[in-house]
Parts: C-alpha cells; structure tokens; sequence
C-alpha cells in the first residue's frame, strides 16, 4: 500500500437549494497514484475536486491531509497542496499577460520575488510557452489556453493536481500534448486525479478508477476490474473501452496472449506477435 | 508578430478591443509602464504651458510618428483612431470661433434671415490654436493608450498608491470584458443563426433576451471565476505581479531632450 496522501471521509456536500451534490463519500488517495474519476454529468465529479482543493466546505465529513485532520479554519491551506485545472480554461485566467497569469498563484503563495520569478520560467518553460509570455489571454488558442492554465498550476508546485474534464474541446494535437504533460507529471512523483468522459483514455492512462454516480462513489478500483463489470458499466452511463472489446475477441479467436491486457495499439501488437509464431511453427 | 497579424484582420471594429489590441502588440511595450504614463502626461503638461500653435503643431507631428512607428498602428489606423477626437473637437471649435448677433458684426458673417451668424479673425485663430493644443493632448495621450494595455495601467495605478478596491475592479473588469464580449458574440451569431434578427421587431426582442442572458450568465461566470481564483490561493487581496521593467537612461534622456526642444520651440516663436 502506498503512502497515503490525502484522504476525504463521508463527505456530504449540499447546495443552497439543499441538493446533495455529494453523499457520504469516501476516498484515500496514495502518492503518485494515476486516477481516472468517472461518472455521468452532474454525478459530483467537479464538487468532489472543489471539495479536496478547499474552495467548498463540505457540511459533513472531515478531509485527511498527510494524516492530519483539515479542520473547517484551515480549509484554504488545502489550495496549497491541491492545484485544480478547471475545464474551462477561460474561467480560470484572471490576469492580462500569461505571465502575469502564471504568476498569480505563486504571489499568493505569498513567494519571495525571486522564488517567484524561477517558478514562473520554470512552468513557462514546461508548458513550452516562453514565446507567449507578454500576450493577453484573449489573443490565445483553446490549446494554448490549456496549457496557460496548467502552467499556473505547476508554478504553485502542488503534490496533488486535480483536472477537470481537461480533453474537453481540445484538438487531437492539444489531446496528445496534455497526455504527454501528464505522464511527464506522474513521472516526477504527482498525485493525478482526472475526471473525464473518455473510457478509452482512462483505460490507457489509469491506474484505479472512481465510478461516480448521482453524488455518490458507485465503485472504486483498479482499472481492469472496474471495466470488466458490464453491469457497473451500464449503471454509470459509462462504455467498456474499444481496446479491452478488440482485446476480448482477439483471446476468444486465441489470436493474443490470455492476462496480457494492453493498453495502446503498439503495446497490442507485442502482446499478439508470440502467438502468431507459434501458429506459423505448428 | 505574425500571428497578430492576422488576428488584427478578424477583430477590425475600432472598439476597446482594437486599442487594446495595438497595445500588446505595441513596440514599445517593454517600456517601464510607470515612465510611460509619466512621460505622457509630463508632455501633455507642457502642451498645455507652453500653449503656442507652433508646439501643438511639432508635438501633433511627432506624436504621430511614434504612434506609427513604435506603436506599430498603421497610417492609415492610426487617422481612423483620431477620426472621433477630431468630430468633437471640430464641433467644439466652431462653438468658439462663430457668434450670433442680430445685425452683421465682425470680420465675416452670413444671415440667416432672423439673425447673423458672425466669425471674427481673432476668434478663428483662437479657435484654432485651441484645436491644435487639443490635438497634441490627445496625441500624446494616444502613445500611451496604445502602448500600455489596461491591466499594465492599473498595475501603474497601484504602485501610484490609489486604493486597491479601484486598481482590482480595474483589473477584473478589463479581463471581463473581454469574456462577455465573447460570450455576447456567441449568444448573437447563435440567435441570428436561427433567424433571430430577420427583421427589426424580432432584432429587438432576440436583443432583450441576449441583454437577460447576458445578465444570468455573466453572475453563474463570476462565481466559476471567483472559485477558480480561490483555488489557486487568493484570500481577499489582490496582487498583482509584473516584471520588472527598469526605466534606461536614453529613455530619460530623450524625454528631456524632448522636452527642451519644446521649451526651445516656445522662446524661439517668442522671439
């Protein structure tokens, strides 16, 4: 087991309205673990995330930083740890200049000027936009966009970063430049919690998955197992991933490897090519 | 540079977004902001002292060039921008210089049956030389405007210690705008897309519900944003971080020399 990192217990999260947008959830989450949260619109997944960065307070329930209990004065401390990219990158940039923007996290950190100088080359740099630096937000991309409201979560060098739905309206180019950024991340010891739609994604990416559904956690563990139960599936509005189906009948018609499940396209091709030279030798 | 270009081509309405858009791409950007608005204003301040034609005509012209050249605003932009100033201006003069009477007086008049309408030398010129100091202020007004964008200005305006409240809601405003002009966009290709504007009743109305719209929208996109600023660690104060920009010595210089060739322009008329 590894390390626990942050941790939310029996949370419940009611709007004003006395809609229960979260009910009794409860989550451990490890360092460096890869999570895709899943689940239909409107099922909790964003509240969640809102909740574990400590923008809103949950009425019950307690959140578990490194073992320590956030008590309800202490909430905002949470943003220190946990950097959440919104899915709209337009709501999240405040500034007039992408550097200014980047910056905004680190001033209110509350940095020395020079620490926050290096981390904003150091995002800036990352996030390949040192030649965007001096440009207003509003003359930018969608996919420059997201990779703007990325850069200033890595600047406030966050343990765990929560994205929200980020592969929504991005292009094929933008999809494979965030996948990349993300597994650069997971590499350098981050935490990753992902909401997003795409099966097929959370297959290829995930570790552990977080089913959610009308508020409540439906289901909760590792990848396979998750995508292999039909019935969860169809209970969650969810769709068994186009690898794993291809996989299933490449076995059924002994063409693959039994219990090496890939995830890509290539890694499909080494788990068939034992098993068609032994075709060819018989 | 070349992708502004471009983005210049779509967004061609002279309204806020242009200037601002001249303002980013402006070459002169990298300036020290605090010297910019110093240097504009101490110009402006001297336009006003000196008050001759001859130092409202060299500011008008030199102003003009930097507009052009280190701004970056073509020609022909550039003219398009003073066109507004200019009607005022025009408008206010003719106030000045023209009275009314009720038999002919001054140098020139003209009847209009009941009464005259009458110039006199003295006041035309006046009026002119009024034009003209005018014209240098907006000019120089202008190199600021379309080098400094907004959100360098309110950043200039909290290190001139005006209070926080107004540099902050300077600040939000300027990003806002820009999004609600967007959404405002979308809202009205969309409406027209399904022939919302096919004639002048329903433009009006399809207007309404876009401006109710508008309203909805607008506080549902302020809380997102307020969350999003509180997620990223803001607790009530606004800081605002900008690069250091040092003011150079040549800067300084030339705002001097500048300023004594004025002066010089001034004495030597006054000759």
């Amino acid at each position: 087991m590894r390390e626990e990192l942050i941790r939310a217990q029996h949370l419940t999260y009611r709007y004003q309205t006395g809609h229960a947008a979260l009910e009794d959830v409860s989550l451990s989450v490890g360092r460096g673990e890869k999570i895709a949260v899943m689940g239909a619109n409107g099922a909790g997944k964003s509240t969640f995330f809102l909740n574990l960065n400590g923008v809103l307070n949950a009425q019950e329930g307690d959140i578990f930083f490194r073992g320590k209990r956030i008590g309800k004065r202490d909430y905002k401390e949470l943003c220190r740890h946990v950097g959440v990219v919104f899915q709209d990158a337009d709501n999240q940039m405040i500034a007039s200049t992408v550097e200014a923007e980047v910056a905004f996290g680190p001033v209110n950190l509350k940095l020395p000027q020079e620490e926050i100088k290096k981390r904003l080359e150091q995002a800036l740099t990352y996030m390949d936009l040192q030649s965007f630096r001096k440009r207003p937000p509003h003359y930018l991309s969608g996919g420059e966009k997201k990779r703007v409201s990325i850069a200033d979560i890595i600047a406030m060098k966050p343990e765990i970063i929560l994205f929200d739905e980020p592969a929504a309206a991005l292009d094929p180019v933008s999809a494979k430049m965030l996948e990349r950024v993300l597994s650069e991340l997971s590499k350098e010891g981050k935490t990753l919690l992902i909401s997003t739609h795409d099966v097929d994604f959370a297959y290829r990416w995930a570790q552990r998955i977080v089913v959610f559904h009308q508020g409540k956690i439906l289901a909760d563990g590792e990848t396979l197992k998750i995508f292999s139960q039909e019935r969860l599936l169809e209970q969650a509005h969810l769709k068994k991933p186009e690898m794993l189906k291809i996989y299933e009948v490449l076995l059924e018609r002994g063409l693959v490897r039994a219990g090496s499940y890939p995830r890509q396209a290539d890694e499909l091709a080494d788990c068939m090519e034992g098993i068609a030279n032994n075709e060819r030798n018989i | 540079m070349k992708e502004y270009k471009t983005l210049s081509r779509r967004e061609h309405s002279h309204g806020p977004v242009s200037i601002d858009f001249y303002a980013s791409q402006s070459g002169i950007r990298q300036w020290n902001g605090c010297y910019k608005v110093f240097a504009a204003v101490f110009v402006l301040i001297l336009c006003l002292i000196l008050d001759t034609p001859l130092v409202s005509g060299f500011i008008i012209l030199t102003m003009g060039i930097l507009n052009v050249t280190g701004n970056r605003v073509e020609l022909v932009n550039y003219m398009k921008l003073l066109k507004i100033p200019v009607i005022f201006l025009v408008m206010g003069s003719v106030a000045i210089a023209a009275g009314f009477a009720a038999e002919p007086a001054g140098d020139f008049s003209i009847s209009l049956h009941w009464f005259y309408i009458y110039l006199t030398k003295k006041g035309l010129i006046r009026a002119l030389q009024l034009f003209l100091k005018a014209m240098a202020a907006v000019s120089a007004m202008y190199v600021m405007t379309l080098s400094t964008p907004a959100g360098e200005l309110a950043f200039v305006l909290q290190k001139a210690r005006l209070p926080g409240v107004l540099t902050e809601l300077m600040y939000i405003l300027y990003r806002f705008i820009f999004i609600l002009t967007e959404v405002h966009r979308n809202m009205k290709t969309a409406a027209s897309s399904r022939l919302g504007h096919v004639d002048f009743k329903t433009s009006c109305a399809t207007f309404g519900k876009i401006g109710g719209n508008l309203l909805i929208l607008s506080m549902k996109k302020a809380n997102t944003y307020y969350d999003a600023m509180v997620s990223r660690g803001y607790a009530g104060e606004f800081s605002l971080w900008e690069e250091e920009k040092p003011v150079k010595a040549w800067q300084v210089l030339a705002l001097a020399c500048y300023s004594s060739v004025l002066v010089c322009l001034r004495l030597a008329e006054g000759l």
